[in-house]
């Protein structure tokens, strides 16, 4: 991997482009002549993709469960979606004549028993705030491989803060759904909404974590255009992220 | 050089070193087009259509945006026009693969006895 820790003095223009120029030369010494660094993150982003897919599956098999019992109107299901006393006065008559989950929460909300489960505007908010994060970051690396860096200590430090306030939006989030009655230990289809989008909301906090590592070292002077490649992979890995958000987005939040 | 200065000289040699990497006024393009999508994302679920006329759609443009964000800003796109020939678009192209397949067997074959 990259070593943070190996200061570069800041010199000058000539020095830092032969630095640079350097790290280019030398760029892959491997035996197969690519990046070992970049390799690695590659592969680690890889068997992401299985996790993901294991808890994205996980979600849609469990909802399909969810909604197989609703249909053919077994009340326990809707406990643990909202309080005890709404599920009560739904009645008979509106357990096991729907077909989808949002229908379900759009006719309780008709009738005035429940509110819309999802918050869509507020989730299209965060994904706007998550993509705008995504180019902030690949300036940031711009930024970095150009000698800008003023600029790249400033989108280093909007990626992170626009991580930040998708976070803060996800714990209102959760709060929300916790009052409304959609709890993790509710049912399954709670477990797993909050598991697939929890461990989303980690890595982006692992994420928030690596940037605040970088923008230390760019106020300590280590982080030179010679050390772009770090930039680069904690790119990787926050695009990474927002893909993941992109498919959590349109699967759980839009798709019925 | 102080750390606000660039060296037009050396960001030049440093442009070509990179190939066909994206400007930074492209990247607000792709920008533009990602927050775009996801605004008719957003109005495409709210018309109250469904079955594919809402499904199919919304994948095809959660799909443009994937490709989007995993061609262009990391740079897959031009990871075999450069010097590795591909490998980390194989790489990665290998586990996202993998756990479609595995992940779409594993749906079909739990998700049917229910249905």
């Amino acid at each position: 991997m990259t070593d943070l820790a190996t200061p570069v003095d800041g010199g000058s223009a000539a020095d830092d482009h032969n630095q640079h120029q350097d790290s280019h030369d030398d760029h892959a010494p491997t035996s197969l002549g690519l990046s070992n660094s970049k390799l690695a993150m590659w592969l680690f982003l890889g068997s992401e993709c299985l996790l993901f897919g294991a808890l994205i599956s996980t979600y849609l098999l469990s909802k399909a469960r969810f909604i197989a019992e609703l249909t053919a109107g077994n009340p326990n299901v809707i406990e643990g979606l909202m309080p005890a006393e709404e599920v009560e006065a739904l009645g008979d008559g509106v357990r096991g004549s729907f077909e989808t989950l949002p229908e379900i929460f759009n006719e309780m909300a008709m009738e005035g028993s429940v509110e819309p489960i999802f918050d869509i505007p507020f989730t299209s908010f965060s994904s706007f705030v998550l993509l705008m994060s995504s180019l902030c970051m690949v300036l940031a690396h711009k930024a970095t491989e150009e000698r800008d860096y003023k600029n790249q200590r400033v989108w280093l430090a909007t990626t992170a803060l626009l991580g930040s306030v998708f976070i803060g939006g996800q714990i209102y989030e959760f709060t929300a759904f916790y009052r409304e009655g959609l709890t993790f230990g509710g049912s399954l289809f709670g477990s797993a909404f909050f598991t697939l989008t929890g461990f989303h909301g980690v890595h982006v906090t692992g994420g928030i974590l690596m940037l605040v590592s970088l923008l230390v070292l760019s106020f300590r002077g280590k982080l030179k255009s010679d050390r772009s490649e770090t930039v680069e992979l904690v790119g990787l890995y926050w695009h990474f992220v927002d893909i993941i958000w992109v498919l959590i987005f349109t699967i759980v939040y839009l798709i019925p | 050089m102080t750390d606000t200065t660039i060296d037009t000289e050396v960001a030049h040699d440093d442009q070509a070193d990179h190939g066909d990497h994206p400007t930074e006024k492209q990247y607000w393009v792709i920008f533009a087009v990602l927050a775009v999508l996801t605004a008719v994302e957003v109005a495409w679920s709210y018309l109250g259509l469904s079955g594919p006329a809402l499904v199919l759609p919304l994948i095809a443009m959660m799909v443009v945006k994937f490709i989007l964000v995993a061609g262009i800003f990391m740079h897959l796109k031009f990871d075999l026009s450069i010097r590795n020939g591909g490998v980390f678009s194989y790489v990665f192209a290998f586990g996202l693969v993998l756990a479609i397949l595995v992940y779409a067997v594993l749906l079909v074959t739990v998700v049917w006895p229910i249905g």
